[in-house]
């Protein structure tokens, strides 16, 4: 299957998860009226520079061992972690989201000014917004994929994490066509713009 | 009579019954997964044409065609090209299995790429992919269409649009929603309703996702709104994983049972989605037999929607505030901004004002050597998903609104149309993409100065708005507000118009609230008193500056509506008092170091200049500002963040506070004074491979507000590099970050090469992934987040 590609993932701004990434924890942290105005004011200015993209690819399983997943075509992923994510299941989907460049430039750009609150606050605005688009590609799969009577499971896993290396970030870019995206890779395997994310997750048949 | 019709008559009398589901019935029957139904069945038409005759049988008045996937994107996947010919034998396969004791639909269901602005696929492209297939579908001699299972309104506009420029039959949309309600893209069933009922369907309704007790609530909830008959095609239940199988749960006559409690809240037309047979549809014409159908509840409606959000204006609250501020008049940058195409300023705007709950959105993009029709374009796609608010297309450019209108996904409000020829023609341009029109009582003859003059002028565009269906819920009157400053008659008249248009005319109204005061002193104040009068003359809406009138404050304008007086000057007056009441005093603090002290507690970087010019004048000495204000403050963020009363951005704050404090008190303070205080030196490094900073620049700035010096040598930083430095600067300690598990393992390479070349130095790590047994491992200390980092750095300085 060709990957699918989402222009524009429209989602609601997932300000819990922002503030709790920033630090914040309900009925313990307490903040001014004023300091509230500030973040909620960098929230809306960051969610304004943020386009999320994204694009998705359903691949067969071809054989999977518990320390390995090989997928139709030539590749495998020697990753524990991702074979045990992926055991029982048939295919499995590959999936990125991307908050785009402009966010990421001024990111950089509060970085290096005196504005380092506005850097975080942006920097958690965006990384949350590309998780929760990773949600939205899940959702939508799994309602394409309860028509046809199978099923997504919950988890994903990223490359980076466990032993699931970096590495594998050459092939889900190859896989899911990111330069479509606007996406570029690095020599390090590291996608630019930053925020921009992949996974995988199993998708389970559901009829014998 | 025609089929259109007899649809029509029949739902006066009774429920429509549709088919059950057809994919799940086929892979009961032998069909494989992962083949396209479409192709399989042209193979095996006898298993198809049974599942169409069984389900006619049962009593299913209308069945449904097995098109569903049948255009040219998701044929080319299979690669089948003749989407015509496919079309037409599939409906002709339905045809012969009911042969004419049922009507057949042609079925089409979403390409699976999606449609501008949520998608890549252009919105006229995809128009063209849906006529294709009706124009097969027709050729086949399709009874009526229905586009179903939509999860993005925009493909499903593009679909009715295709639709109602190829034929005029009888076409039903369904749209499919998950259990909390919505589409994937936010669509709510009410927005859903309100954007395709006003773009001509002859039913709207919802099908798949969930059983027919999940579909109540939604139909309910948009009974009262609709204009259309009402349809529901749910499945046998949520299917529930049991072992490795989907399970759809509710049986035959369970499903019957649902059903009818479906007819009590307003369904219309009725059928079976995924999970269901030819026994559920039996039972469930059974069911529903004698019941009577609810009739449509009203012709029009007064409501305006974006893909996420609809606006009753009845349900409502005056004023209801229309957002002025995208808008380029005056504005350089975003003139700039939208003729380079670039939509960033806007996006802005649009979300600045949402935040002050403006119920809809201005948008006028009218810049000279503009090609308005395009920017417009790029404006809606931009804001749609940047804001929920329904959009109010403001143009004088004809061609540029119809644009605006093909692309909205929603039901929008037109700006405006007045007497003149030109814009009477966008009578019926509204009409087809079912969209609002605020009219204005000009006739090209210059501003009417008299209301009868007004009146005439409101009256005849309305009787020509009626010749193509407009009653008076689809139009808003504009009070036409001009400057006091030109002729403070205007305003008078305005409310006059206002007046009787709420009164005698019987349709909403609207202003543009900052024109009243254009060219005077207090703007606030008039606009606010003017506000006040219209709103006691019916006004409904006002155009103005969210923010502003967020300022004025509802309450108090509707203190002001409350008063009996009609003077103006008395109700400026009574606003000015009130205005005054709105300021709140400060909280007093005495003493000035208590507001230094405060203002790092608070991370006041914007005050703390002014603090310090005030304290150094009362006498305080910059060395008694740092030791006994600045350090105690910023170890009480550190103290307050450690127990997560403060989180990261307020730690961020105080340290910035207490930097630019030490900026500003730098000429104040001697030399040999900071050599004294100034503690360890720290050289901190993101590693090789790391483009990460964010962290590292923070633990930089919380160690330098507690007074450590600090070099930084960035990201991505070998380690020859960092080694090299170290040799050459000597630090007290070399702080390493790393936020990746691939990068964290260059930390041990510096450590090692640092050894090897006889440096003692100490190092810290930190960093998303660095732990404290690998810090240990590769002889380093380590530091949870920054706090920690100074707490480590204290405690080293003190060795």
């Amino acid at each position: 299957m060709k990957p699918l590609f989402f222009a524009n993932i429209t989602i609601p701004v997932p300000k819990k998860e922002i503030y709790r990434r920033l630090g914040y924890r309900d009925s313990i942290t307490r903040i001014a009226f004023r300091q509230k105005q500030e973040i909620e004011h960098y929230i809306e200015e960051a969610v304004a520079k943020i386009r999320l993209r994204g694009a998705a690819r359903r691949i067969p399983i071809h054989k999977a061992t518990r320390a390995h997943v090989a997928l139709k075509g030539d590749i495998v992923f020697r990753s524990r972690n991702v074979a045990a994510i992926l055991k029982g299941a048939e295919e499995t989907l590959l999936m990125a989201a991307t908050c785009g460049s402009t966010i990421m430039k001024a990111i950089k750009k509060y970085a290096l000014s005196s504005n380092i609150i506005k850097a975080v606050v942006f920097d958690a605005v965006a990384s949350e917004m590309a998780d929760a688009g990773l949600d939205w590609i899940m959702r939508y799969i799994n309602q394409e994929l309860s028509r046809q009577k199978k099923y997504l499971g919950r988890k994903r896993f990223s490359c980076g994490y466990g032993d699931f290396g970096l590495v594998y970030q050459k092939d889900m870019y190859r896989l899911l066509n990111l330069m479509q995206l606007g996406v570029g890779i690095t020599k390090d395997f590291i996608l630019i713009p930053e925020k921009s994310v992949t996974a995988v997750a199993p998708v389970y048949p559901t009829r014998p | 009579m025609k089929t259109k019709e007899k649809i029509i008559a029949t739902l006066q009398k009774r429920i429509i019954v549709l088919d059950g589901a057809t994919g799940t019935e086929l892979s009961r029957r032998g069909m494989p997964q992962g083949i396209m139904p479409e192709a399989w069945v042209l193979k095996n038409p006898d298993v198809l044409k049974a599942i169409h005759a069984e389900y006619r049988y049962a009593g299913a008045d209308i069945v449904y065609a097995c098109t569903f996937g049948a255009n040219r994107i998701k044929l080319a996947e299979y690669g089948i090209r003749n989407v015509g010919e496919t079309n037409r034998k599939l409906l002709l396969l339905a045809k012969e299995a009911v042969d004419t004791r049922a009507l057949v639909a042609g079925d089409i269901g979403p390409t699976g790429s999606f449609v501008r602005p949520f998608g890549k696929l252009e919105f006229e492209k995809a128009v063209a992919v849906f006529k294709e297939q009706i124009r097969g579908l027709c050729a086949g001699g399709a009874d009526l269409l229905v586009i179903e299972t939509m999860m993005d309104i925009q493909e499903a506009r593009a679909a009715l649009i295709a639709a109602k420029e190829t034929t005029g039959m009888f076409v039903m949309v369904t749209m499919t929603f998950d259990q909390g309600g919505r589409t994937l893209f936010g669509t709510d069933p009410l927005s859903a309703l309100i954007a395709l009922q006003g773009l001509g369907a002859d039913a709207v309704g919802v099908n798949c996702s969930t059983g027919p007790e999940g579909m109540r609530a939604i139909i309910k909830s948009i009974k009262p709104f609709a204009t259309v008959p009402l349809v529901a095609k749910p499945n046998a239940g949520i299917p529930r994983l049991v072992g490795k199988k989907t399970v759809f749960v509710t049986g035959p006559e369970a499903f019957a049972k649902e059903a009818k409690r479906l007819i009590t809240v307003g369904v219309n037309i009725l059928g079976g989605c995924c999970g269901t047979t030819p026994r559920h549809i039996q039972l469930l014409k059974d069911a529903v037999a004698t019941m009577r159908p609810q009739a449509v509840m009203r012709k029009s409606i007064g409501a305006l929607s974006s893909a996420r959000r609809t606006v009753i204006i009845d349900a409502q609250k005056p004023p209801l505030i229309i957002g002025e501020k995208i808008n380029p008049t005056g504005k350089k940058g975003l003139q700039q901004e939208l003729l380079d195409g670039n939509f960033s300023l806007l996006r802005g705007l649009a979300i600045e004002q949402e935040a002050h709950k403006p119920v809809l959105l201005d948008v006028n993009v009218g810049v000279p050597r503009i090609d308005e029709k395009k920017a417009i374009q790029g404006a809606i796609e931009a804001l749609a998903g940047t804001v929920v608010l329904p959009l109010v297309i403001d143009s004088a450019n004809p061609s540029a609104i119809e644009a605006a209108l093909r692309l909205y996904p929603g039901r929008a409000l037109i700006n405006s149309i007045s007497a003149e020829k030109e814009k009477l023609r966008l009578l019926p341009v509204a009409r087809k993409y079912g969209a609002m029109c605020i009219l204005l009582p000009l006739s090209g003859k210059g501003i009417p100065s008299s209301l009868s003059e007004r009146k005439r002028i409101i009256r005849k565009v309305f009787h020509e708005a009626k010749r193509y269906g407009f009653t008076k819920e689809d139009i808003i009157v504009d009070g036409l507000v001009m400057s006091m400053a030109s002729n403070p008659e205007f305003a008078s008249l305005a409310l006059k118009t206002v007046e009787w248009v709420s009164n005698v005319f019987g349709a909403h109204t609207v202003i543009g609230l900052s024109n009243v005061s254009f060219g005077l002193p207090n703007r606030q104040m008039i606009n606010a008193a003017f506000l006040a009068m219209a709103l006691r003359a019916g006004l409904t809406f006002a155009i103005a500056d969210p923010l502003v009138v967020a300022l004025l404050r509802k309450k108090t304008i509707q203190k002001i509506v409350s008063k009996k007086t009609a003077d103006p000057k008395k109700l400026l007056d009574l606003f000015a008092g009130q205005s005054r009441k709105e300021i709140k005093p400060l909280k007093k603090i005495a003493r000035i170091e208590e507001k230094i002290y405060q203002a790092v507690l608070e991370g006041n970087r914007d005050s703390i200049d002014k603090l310090l010019k005030e304290g150094l004048g009362k006498g305080l000495g910059a060395y008694r500002i740092i030791e006994e204000l600045m350090i105690p403050a910023i170890m009480r963020v550190g103290e307050l963040f450690d127990k997560k009363i403060y989180f990261l951005p307020q730690l961020i704050a105080g340290a910035e506070s207490v930097k630019k404090a030490f900026g500003y008190l730098k000429p104040y303070i001697k030399k040999s004074f900071i050599k004294d205080k100034q503690k360890n030196l720290i050289l901190m490094a993101s590693v090789k491979g790391d483009i990460h900073d964010i962290g590292k620049n923070i633990v930089i700035l919380i160690l330098e507000s507690n007074g450590f010096k600090v070099i930084d040598l960035g990201k991505d930083v070998s380690a020859q590099k960092i080694v090299a430095a170290a040799l050459r600067y000597r630090p007290d300690v070399v702080g390493l970050s790393a936020l990746m598990t691939t990068t964290m393992v260059r930390m041990k390479e510096v450590i090692a090469l640092a050894r090897k070349k006889r440096l003692t130095t100490k190092f810290i790590v930190g960093g998303a992934v660095v732990s404290a047994p690998y810090a240990r491992s590769i002889g380093a200390e380590y530091a949870k987040n920054a706090t920690d980092a100074v707490r480590i750095m204290k405690r080293l300085h003190k060795a």
